[in-house]
């Protein structure tokens, strides 16, 4: 598998889209290739990328998804570091300067001078800052004091309109309440009657207000109006600095864009108001195939693992295919072969066909399709069908299928016959034994294992201009041995007929003579 | 409000403002955005940077937009957007393609629960708790006028002009090949950072001894040299160059189109009753008004063609003096912001595209559409 470069090899996943194998899932329930963009991505875990601590998703939704431990350099955007500095402190003047600072240290700090002399001794005490290690910028830049402990407080930069804020939300929260109520009302008046005898106090809400009056409330409803007191206008707009055309500008105080943004809340425009960013958090991702529901990928939950729990990828199910070389210079018209080398990854047999139609779908799988129609249709009751809710997963199959576009220009002479591609076998890797020469399809030129390298004859297109990519197209049928199974009467593994199509971009042209 | 504050618990509505140059995006009863990112896409084949918005056909613009949308929900919201409740603040005139494959995207693609579009000028304005205002909306493809009266927008007296941010942009790159910058240094990015590190609107008596000419021209601000970081470069920024950019804003052309024209005009195609009003209350949003001198110059303009245009002394009586309104938190999100305050009341449940309706029609119900606008139903 080529590893940096973009694969030439290409399949069609189910949903349309080509993709190298790589990035490609593999549904064994349905069995479908399946890729980023045909599956539900959903969250499996918060994590902070720079402490790999894990955490729990109602306390990083409580912490508006940023790491309690970490930041960011608001400066550079980079991780910034924890640095201990000793700071001498006279420790009678602290005393004397913090008379309130907790009991433990008043329990600790009389002996000192009974033992030592009364005089002030100097000893030192270690305190932290932040700093960036890429841009150098610190917490003292800016003149946050420095603190006691590693993980300190460090000041939490708050909005300076929250108040208003707030009472903006619970203004509009009335509003919009009192409307509702106001609507309730009138409908309630509207509404024709439901009595057989028509009574007036329906019509007027009479009843509901003898009964306040009964009670003794007062006879209106009590309905206080929402205030709040608006934004006044004013005339008087901030001008110019008057220095703005004097002073000369020093771009090393003025943030940028980026850093402003940042900082979303209050976008300082001077270097000396930047304040270290809580880190935001990662997740890590599970994906879903939409037409079963089943999972392809299900990471391990603990963020420093990379291990999966589950892990259907194409590239341990499909047969992979990756181009050689090809024989000859490409030239338009001019027939020519291709080297491809087949990978069998599964534990069992691949009987294997390169067509250059698309081959009919499996029949068992089209029985097993319909069958799922047929219980879903049993399950949803009418009651349930003439409200128009379906229980059946009915939003997954909405996404639109695309057509696969068809980008070969190339012919292709197919394979006359089909080839058995043998399972994969890891001790086999380390056997010395030759393999028994077989009677071989005459299109294989070489077989070790559970690998084949196989010649494919095409002709590029009559009418190439020079220098285009050629790319061969073609239908790859196998056999897949299902080892999941859908139903529950039958436990033994069936086998499908699969195929999917291949797109190998070969390479340009030659440019022309002329 | 019982039912209210469960669902709040439960899962806060998502607020987006997808712009043409930034996008803000947050969660509802949220006092600012918790990002504020470029509206770029980064194509996965060939991995360049490409804006949201440039596609040739529209099924190009689903995938940008799935692509788009997948990042802010799992590298910056990090919620699942399957089963949740949206916000989204729209341009009142919005091309509508780009409205139904939103709504496609999020219906489709995301299964979300429902969203509710909320035009940009009237959600900016409940930030401030009035009624009634001018709000004139600097972005970066446009600059539009909408008066807003009692909470109705007047649509008839919407006006719009392309100069934005991007003008700028276009003006400053335009001024430093003039000098002889090379223009492989101006990118996007760096034109931006000039834009808005360098450059300011300057007052309008220096403006008005330029436009005349003569020979005392006020003395420009002093130079500033620009550090290209990528390049190792140094751009000199002239004096006059951070002085004059924003004048495109206020050139006086024969067109009368100029942003104080563009703002009494508007006030004009308003009926009478509501002119005054309109005149005393007057609020700038979207990160364009953001320059420094931008508010101080827009009042000088308007006070002098108020007096000193026979056009507009026939039309405006009385003694007129233009008043402004300071949004609460920054310009560039106040459109968020208002979308936020929105996504925190009731209105969110009671007036919002549910997922069932919009799968009947796959359709959304649009002010322009005449389908959905009919005296007698559908």
């Amino acid at each position: 598998m080529s590893f940096m470069q973009p694969s030439p090899v290409k399949y069609a996943c189910s949903c349309g889209i080509l993709n190298p194998i790589n990035k490609l899932f593999f549904c064994r329930h349905c069995p479908k290739l399946r890729c980023g963009f045909c599956v539900t991505h959903e969250i499996e875990s918060h994590f902070c990328s720079n402490c790999l601590e894990n955490i729990p998703s109602t306390e990083a939704r409580h912490k508006k998804n940023c790491c309690a431990n970490c930041f960011d350099c608001p400066c550079c955007q980079h991780t910034l570091s924890a640095r201990a500095s000793t700071v001498p402190v006279v420790r009678k003047t602290e005393e004397a300067k913090e008379p309130k600072d907790g009991d433990s240290k008043g329990d600790v700090t009389p002996p000192v001078p009974a033992t030592s002399k009364p005089s002030a001794v100097p000893t030192t005490k270690k305190m932290y800052y932040l700093s960036c290690l890429s841009c150098r910028w610190t917490t003292r830049d800016v003149g946050i004091p420095d603190q006691g402990v590693a993980t300190g407080t460090w000041p939490d930069n708050e909005c300076l309109y929250q108040a208003r804020f707030n009472a903006l939300v619970e203004y509009f929260q009335a509003v919009v309440l009192q409307e509702k109520q106001e609507k309730l009302e009138f409908m309630r008046r509207k509404a024709p009657k439901q009595h057989k005898f028509p009574s007036l106090t329906d019509r007027t809400g009479l009843t509901v207000s003898l009964i306040r009056r009964q009670i003794g409330w007062n006879d209106k409803a009590p309905k206080a109006k929402a205030v709040i007191t608006p934004v006044e206008a004013t005339a008087e707009v901030e001008g110019l600095p008057a220095n703005i055309f004097t002073e000369p500008l020093n771009l090393r105080n003025v943030t940028t864009i980026t850093q402003r943004h940042s900082q979303p809340a209050d976008q300082p425009t001077a270097v000396v108001s930047l304040y270290p960013q809580r880190r935001s958090l990662w997740i890590k991702r599970s994906l879903r195939c939409r037409q079963c529901e089943h999972n392809l990928i299900k990471p391990e939950y603990h963020p420093t693992s990379i291990k999966y729990r589950i892990q259907l990828f194409a590239s341990y199910h499909v047969p992979e295919v990756v181009m050689v070389r090809c024989e000859q210079p490409l030239v338009a018209g001019k027939s020519n072969a291709i080297l491809l080398k087949l990978t069998n990854p599964t534990m069992y047999d691949m009987t294997i066909r390169l067509l250059t139609t698309s081959p009919p779908e499996d029949p068992q799988l089209l029985t097993e399709a319909t069958r799922v129609v047929k219980e879903e249709s049993i399950t949803s009751s009418p009651l349930l069908k003439t409200v128009g809710i379906t229980l059946s997963r009915q939003n997954s199959t909405r996404e639109v299928k695309r057509d696969v576009i068809d980008v070969s220009n190339a012919e292709i002479v197919p394979l006359e016959s089909d080839f058995v591609l043998s399972q994969r076998d890891d001790s086999k890797e380390f056997d010395e034994d030759v393999q028994l020469p077989t009677e071989e399809p005459k299109f294989i030129v070489w077989r070790k294992g559970n690998k084949v390298l196989l010649r494919l004859q095409f002709t590029p297109a009559e009418k190439l201009p020079g220098s285009t990519d050629v790319v061969l197209g073609f239908y790859m049928q196998y056999t897949y041995v299902n080892t999941v199974n859908n139903t529950p009467e039958k436990r033994e593994p069936t086998t499908h007929a699969l195929h999917s199509r291949v797109f190998i971009t070969a390479g340009a042209t030659e440019q022309k003579a002329n | 409000m019982p039912i209210y504050e469960s669902v709040m618990q439960e899962k806060p509505p998502i607020v987006l403002d997808i712009g043409t140059a930034y996008t803000k995006l947050g969660f509802a009863a949220e006092a600012y955005p918790r990002k504020i990112m470029p509206t770029e896409v980064v194509m996965t084949t060939t991995g360049i940077r490409k804006r949201l918005f440039d596609y040739d056909t529209p099924e190009e613009l689903y995938d940008q937009l799935v692509d788009f949308l997948q990042t802010i929900f799992f590298k910056h919201l990090l919620v699942s957007p399957k089963e949740r409740k949206f916000v989204l603040v729209e341009n009142v005139f919005g091309p509508t393609v780009l409205r139904e494959t939103l709504a496609r995207v999020l219906f489709v693609h995301f299964d979300v629960s429902s969203v509710l579009f909320v035009p940009v000028h009237l959600i900016a304005l409940s930030t401030l708790a009035v009624p009634t205002a001018l709000v004139v909306d600097v972005g970066y493809s446009e600059t539009s006028v909408m008066p807003v009266f009692s909470g109705v927008q007047i649509m008839a007296a919407f006006k719009d002009q392309s100069y934005g941010g991007s003008a700028i942009h276009a003006e400053i790159k335009r001024q430093l090949v003039e000098q002889g910058v090379k223009e492989s240094l101006l990118t996007e990015s760096v034109l931006e950072d000039i834009k808005v590190r360098t450059c300011f609107v300057t007052t309008m008596e220096r403006a008005q001894a330029r436009v005349n000419g003569g020979e005392d021209q006020p003395t420009p601000a002093p130079d500033v040299d620009y550090i290209v970081s990528d390049n190792d470069a140094v751009i000199q920024v002239p004096g006059l160059l951070r002085e004059t950019v924003y004048e495109i804003m206020f050139e006086a052309s024969n067109e009368r189109d100029s942003l104080p024209h563009l703002i009494l005009r508007s006030i004009l195609d308003c009926t009478l009753d509501v002119r005054r009003a309109l005149v005393e209350s007057v609020f700038l949003v979207g990160g364009g008004s953001m320059v420094q001198g931008l508010l101080a110059r827009l009042r000088q303009e308007l006070q002098h063609l108020l007096a000193e245009d026979p056009f507009y002394a026939e039309r405006f009586h009385g003694q007129l003096q233009f008043k402004f309104f300071n949004a609460i938190g920054k310009q560039n999100f106040t459109a968020w912001l208002g979308g936020a305050l929105c996504g925190a009341t009731d209105l969110i449940q009671t007036r919002s595209l549910v997922k069932e309706t919009y799968l009947k029609s796959e359709h959304v119900p649009d002010w322009s559409n005449l389908c959905d606008n009919r005296p007698t139903g559908s």
